[in-house]
């Protein structure tokens, strides 16, 4: 017990912040930013599941994201139906999708199957802003508003407690990742494919499931944030910024880590948060700054520091256990 | 065929495009063996590694083994059933610990990460690597990257091992190493083929030893009736310096 | 945008107006594809911004016309030079750095900067399509049951003109010849006293010189706006995944084929839908030939 709480201290510090600051914080903007830092983080790790753990790295990530918010919106704008039941559906086509672009790793590697994974996530752009009779087209869905957890209509404080519960999920299945048999014999199909099946190891079977998970996992913060935010626009949750941001949180914190994501979430959600504040008179608008920075600190982040925040701890945490010994 | 092998190779041919890499190999195996397999660089020695253990399949002929025919099974299949092989260029799980990339092994038979963690230091052990256990594999120098790839390979408990060079490139010291721990692993009853390019080390190691040149089976015997073979010293002809070692 | 359509289906023949649709579309895409397929055959980099130099070379073309009312072909003379010195800027920059990184790294690198220049151009020009209108573009020419606007011929004339120059340039000049050594055996090419870094910066440069040639030439066609390449790259990818990796050839060839079910896709099915012609072609040929259609050594072959 001892131990574990030793090596999670980190998480325990993330988390169990996140837990205290609602009842201190009652400021309606923070508590905002706290939200969407911890949903960005489950989504990060969600996508390090794939990219992190498994090694396939998709730059569509969007997909599952879109499919979650869309089955959603539209069984709660069109039939009135819950958003769980939504995020069930949304879950299933991810299921199913997923498995596709699980299927796609085990004929395309490294940059072919990041391009692939784009272009799925661009055919469903398409499909989603095209096929007005169904899904409203370019104009987006509004997300209807029903006060109470079964229609997920909650305040601040609750999103705030139903984001961590998410993200401390999330957290825990990456641990489980790093701990169980499934997630070791999962780091020898990322480190090398064929040295895993002279072991026995099924590579592509792990593969498919890694990836199939991560869209699952996507598609029920893609649910939530669409409840949240209360609006689907598909140039949105489509958009290949939007999967680069999931690979960036990632990057930044520490990709194969399990708090990684989640310390990449807090500094560019607070970064983003901060820019908005400081550029909102901007005349040309805040969006395409804060994107140049987060291209920039991708370029720079993946050449310099390739291990991330997490990487670099574990090095130094490396360095002074060895000056103690 | 005899009742007792433990893999038998019928008449097995490997093609690519017009080049035919393997032709028409038949090889047996019994349980206990340490059949060697020499030939130039070339021969197709590595092609039919890569035949038996399933990355590639075979365009005729059977492999069987313990009594499964495995022609064209997947790898991960065939290392399940007990038949696990090294590469040549060595693979290790590069950002992964040494102690990780046995465990990874050791985890093929065990369920239990407790377990495999203890397997994996045994085997780790014995392959003398006890003191890199610690250690990222793709910091280690080759002649350890080697042990380990032999390490991971053991830690999945075969009942056959295929070593592909796993003494190339090694210095005196660490070959004499390998050869010991080869002898060690052959003497606990585990049966192995080796893929030598060096004869000398193959002649000092190996009860049988099959010779291929250009993809065909053109010798088999003791090393010493290997040695005299005219055919054998033919194929080597430019390469006098290997059997001078010898 | 699409003739056929503007003049309505009595006043041509169908089948004359998409051959010669796709020819001119083709001509424009192996420009484009062109550029990546070197930078992918000689660098083995995958830069997915590469539709961003495109993207960039339109805006070019769009300023060029409505600040100076310089026609999008006279622009040309600027931009290639203009790109060429970007190319290189950039190889120094950003590329230099990840040449010898993992995959992973040049993957993130390459969408880094296709972000950042973006949305680069996102916050200096805004959102908003622009289009460019010269004389050309609204000059239809009819001939033999065919409709199509001077623009696009031209487009088609000078893009071939510049592929072919370019053809020329890899196979005819010591630099050429010593590019394509280096793009069949990096080592060797090392060992004998080639200066790779200089392959790798001329390489990029030329690369990006073609595509922002190839946007500025696509200016009077598309809307110009910060996303405008996104479809482009993919659509590159689709041809240089056809035609085989760094095979300029097969690009060429590969470029008839994906403006072919585009221009036939839009007719049947309309413009709106276009696009998802490309992006199922794209993952239909990675699944079923990565190899690309002449065999060559291919998408199948990149991770190992």
């Amino acid at each position: 017990m001892a131990r574990a709480l030793a090596r999670h201290w980190g998480a325990l510090v993330v988390f169990g912040a996140a837990a205290l600051v609602p009842i201190v914080v009652r400021d309606a903007y923070f508590l905002d930013s706290l939200v969407l830092i911890l949903l960005w983080g489950a989504l990060s790790a969600a996508w390090n599941v794939a990219g992190g753990y498994a090694g396939q790295v998709s730059i569509g990530h969007a997909s599952f994201f879109g499919i979650g918010a869309y089955s959603a919106a539209l069984l709660g704008a069109r039939w009135q139906q819950s958003p769980w039941l939504g995020m069930l559906v949304g879950i299933a086509l991810s299921l199913a999708a997923g498995a596709a672009i699980g299927y796609l790793s085990n004929r395309l590697k490294g940059p072919y199957f990041a391009l692939s994974t784009i272009a799925f996530s661009q055919v469903l752009l398409i499909v989603a802003s095209r096929w007005r009779a169904f899904t409203s087209g370019s104009e987006g869905i509004p997300v209807p508003f029903r006060p109470g957890f079964a229609t997920l209509g909650l305040g601040h404080v609750a999103w705030v407690y139903l984001a961590l519960a998410v993200a401390v999920l999330y957290w825990g299945i990456q641990v489980w990742l790093e701990h169980s048999r499934f997630g070791y014999r999962l780091a020898g199909v990322r480190e090398d494919e064929d040295a895993a099946q002279a072991l026995g190891i099924p590579a592509r079977r792990l593969k498919v499931i890694a990836v199939t998970a991560s869209a699952a996992l996507t598609s029920v913060c893609g649910t939530l944030w669409a409840q949240y935010v209360g609006f689907v626009d598909p140039f949105y949750v489509f958009s290949v910024d939007l999967s680069v941001r999931f690979a960036l949180n990632t990057i930044i914190g520490g990709m194969g880590t399990a708090l990684g994501p989640f310390l990449g979430s807090i500094l560019i959600t607070s970064l983003e948060t901060y820019l908005r504040a400081t550029l909102s008179g901007v005349k040309s608008g805040f969006t395409g700054i804060y994107l140049i920075v987060y291209g920039v600190v991708l370029i720079l982040v993946v050449r310099f520091v390739p291990d991330g925040l997490a990487g670099v701890a574990g090095r130094l945490r490396a360095r002074r256990a060895r000056a103690h010994a | 065929m005899s009742a007792t092998a433990l893999l038998s190779l019928e008449r097995v041919t490997k093609r690519f495009g017009g080049l035919t890499a393997v032709r028409e190999v038949s090889v047996e195996v019994r349980a206990g063996d340490l059949l060697g397999i020499i030939g130039p660089n070339g021969a197709g020695k590595t092609t039919l590694f890569n035949v038996i253990a399933g990355y590639y399949r075979a365009d005729e002929g059977r492999v069987v083994f313990d009594g499964h025919d495995i022609t064209g099974r997947p790898a991960h299949a065939i290392a399940g059933l007990g038949l696990t092989r090294t590469f040549q260029i060595v693979k290790p799980f590069g950002n992964l610990s040494v102690l990780d990339n046995v465990m990874i092994g050791a985890l093929t038979r065990l369920a239990s990460t407790r377990e495999a963690r203890a397997e994996a230091e045994r085997v780790i052990a014995v392959c003398g690597l006890g003191p890199h256990a610690v250690a990222r594999a793709r910091a280690l120098p080759l002649g350890l990257r080697k042990r380990l790839e032999v390490a991971r390979a053991l830690a999945t408990r075969p009942r056959l091992l295929l070593l592909d060079e796993v003494m190339a490139g090694l210095n005196p010291t660490e070959l004499g190493g390998m050869i010991d721990l080869v002898r060690r692993l052959h003497a606990d009853g585990l049966t192995l083929v080796v893929i030598e390019h060096i004869m000398a080390a193959m002649m000092r190691l190996a009860q049988r030893i099959v010779m291929l040149h250009h993809g065909e089976k053109i010798a088999e015997g003791t090393p010493r009736e290997i040695a005299s073979d005219r055919r054998v010293i033919d194929a080597y002809l430019g390469e006098e310096f290997v059997l001078a070692e010898a | 945008m699409d003739p056929a359509r503007r003049l309505g289906r009595a006043q041509i023949d169908v089948f004359a107006q998409l051959g010669v649709s796709t020819i001119l579309l083709g001509g424009i895409y192996a420009l484009i594809a062109v550029g990546l397929t070197l930078i992918f055959g000689i660098m083995r980099v995958v830069n997915f911004a590469h539709g961003e130099f495109l993207m960039l070379g339109m805006y070019l073309g769009f300023w060029a016309f409505t600040l100076l009312s310089m026609d999008p072909w006279f622009v040309l003379f600027v931009s290639i030079p203009l790109f060429f010195g970007i190319g290189v800027l950039t190889y120094v920059l950003v590329m230099k750095g990840v040449i010898h990184a993992s995959h992973n790294v040049q993957i993130f690198t390459t969408v880094g900067l296709s972000t950042a220049l973006q949305n680069t151009a996102l916050v200096l020009w805004s959102g908003d399509f622009h289009t460019v209108r010269p004389w050309h573009a609204l000059r239809p020419i009819r001939m033999l049951g065919t409709a199509f606007n001077l623009s696009q011929v031209v487009a088609f004339v000078i893009a071939l003109t510049l592929t072919v120059l370019l053809f020329a340039f890899m196979r005819f000049t010591h630099t050429g010849r010593v590019m394509r050594a280096t793009a069949q055996d990096r080592d060797a090419a090392i060992l004998m006293g080639i200066d790779t870094d200089r392959v790798y910066r001329i390489t990029f440069a030329l690369g990006i010189a073609a595509v922002g040639a190839a946007g500025v030439l696509v200016s009077p066609l598309y809307a110009v706006y910060p996303t405008a390449g996104l479809q482009f790259v993919l659509l590159s990818y689709v041809v240089v995944v056809l035609g085989g990796l760094g095979d300029m050839v097969g690009a060429l060839i590969g470029s008839l084929i994906v403006a072919a079910v585009e221009v036939a896709g839009s007719y049947w099915f309309g413009t709106a839908w276009k696009e998802i012609f490309y992006f199922l072609l794209f993952i239909g040929v990675l699944v079923f030939r990565p190899a690309g259609l002449f065999g060559q050594r291919g998408a199948e072959n990149l991770g190992v």
